[in-house]
């Protein structure tokens, strides 16, 4: 089956905004992140375990805000009980069967369900500070947040610092929106689409 | 703008909270037997008082948690929020 990504007919690769002459370690780049597996899991409250009895792809499930990371996954806490796991295994779902019960976690798969755009560059976080009302000066990297922007209901995951590396996921029906959102907020920066 | 401090997540934006109504109403106990006015209270009437007021918040764009807000309805000033399940004193 082919599988068509969120972003790609506005996903438009190449120099756009305020680019001329401009190093190009100071412009932004944005690409999409396509076919990786997502599933979220949510812990049952009848399930009495500690959650640090369990590991995924050799991960702990992190505490709040926090994301705990291998080459391959992420897993990004989004809420008491409830994480997200994201990696580009495609054995992913196998493994989370191998290692967790679907009596005391309910498990789905949102592969298909979200737009990932990822962001890099210094002013990275000046984009997103334009339509988000987090402080961004306030979050490390492999942080995770949820909040909004624009209006539009977004995970953010801090991949890196210095320069910033962010990913910004939303559902799949809002990810042209967010799209435009960014890259008009990155138009006065200049930016790269890869 | 109203700055909350989610117990779960920390301060954040009212843009990422949904106003959920008075957090002092007590629905009827399952089973028992009550008379349509105890309804009628329960489904309809509420309190709109100026001050104090303890209120449910759902902090939807965030963490997804139902909270609880003790908030002054005439200055905006939120005295403290609570986790759902949390007795409010």
């Amino acid at each position: 089956m082919t599988s068509i990504s969120p972003l790609n007919n506005v996903h438009l690769v190449g120099d756009h905004g305020n680019f001329k002459n401009k190093n190009p370690d100071e412009i932004i780049n944005i690409k999409e992140l396509k076919n990786f597996k997502i599933f979220q899991i949510v812990k049952f409250k009848k399930n009495k375990k500690n959650i640090n009895d369990y590991k995924l792809s050799g991960l702990d499930f992190p505490d709040k805000l926090k994301v705990s990371k291998n080459k391959d996954a992420r897993i990004l806490w989004m809420g008491p009980n409830n994480w997200l796991i994201i990696s580009s295994s495609s054995n992913l779902f196998q493994e989370i069967s191998k290692n967790l019960s679907n009596v005391e976690f309910a498990i789905t798969d949102l592969s298909h369900s979200k737009a990932i755009i990822e962001l890099s560059g210094k002013s990275v976080r000046e984009v997103l500070k334009k339509g988000c009302p987090i402080n961004f000066n306030d979050i490390n990297k492999n942080e995770s947040i949820n909040s909004i922007f624009n209006g539009i209901a977004i995970t953010l995951d801090f991949i890196n610092d210095k320069p910033d590396k962010i990913r910004v996921m939303c559902l799949r029906s809002l990810g042209e929106s967010l799209y435009h959102s960014i890259t008009d907020a990155s138009l006065e920066f200049g930016y790269k689409a890869i | 703008m109203l700055y909350i401090k989610c117990p779960h997540c920390g301060l954040r934006s009212q843009n990422e909270f949904a106003y959920g109504g008075d957090a002092s109403v007590k629905r009827p106990e399952l089973n028992k037997e009550i008379s349509d006015q105890e309804w009628d209270e329960f489904v309809y009437l509420r309190k709109s008082p100026r001050g104090k007021h303890l209120e449910l918040w759902h902090h939807v764009s965030g963490c997804r948690q139902w909270i609880k807000v003790l908030r002054d309805t005439s200055t905006h000033e939120i005295f403290n929020t609570y986790k759902s399940e949390e007795k409010v004193g």
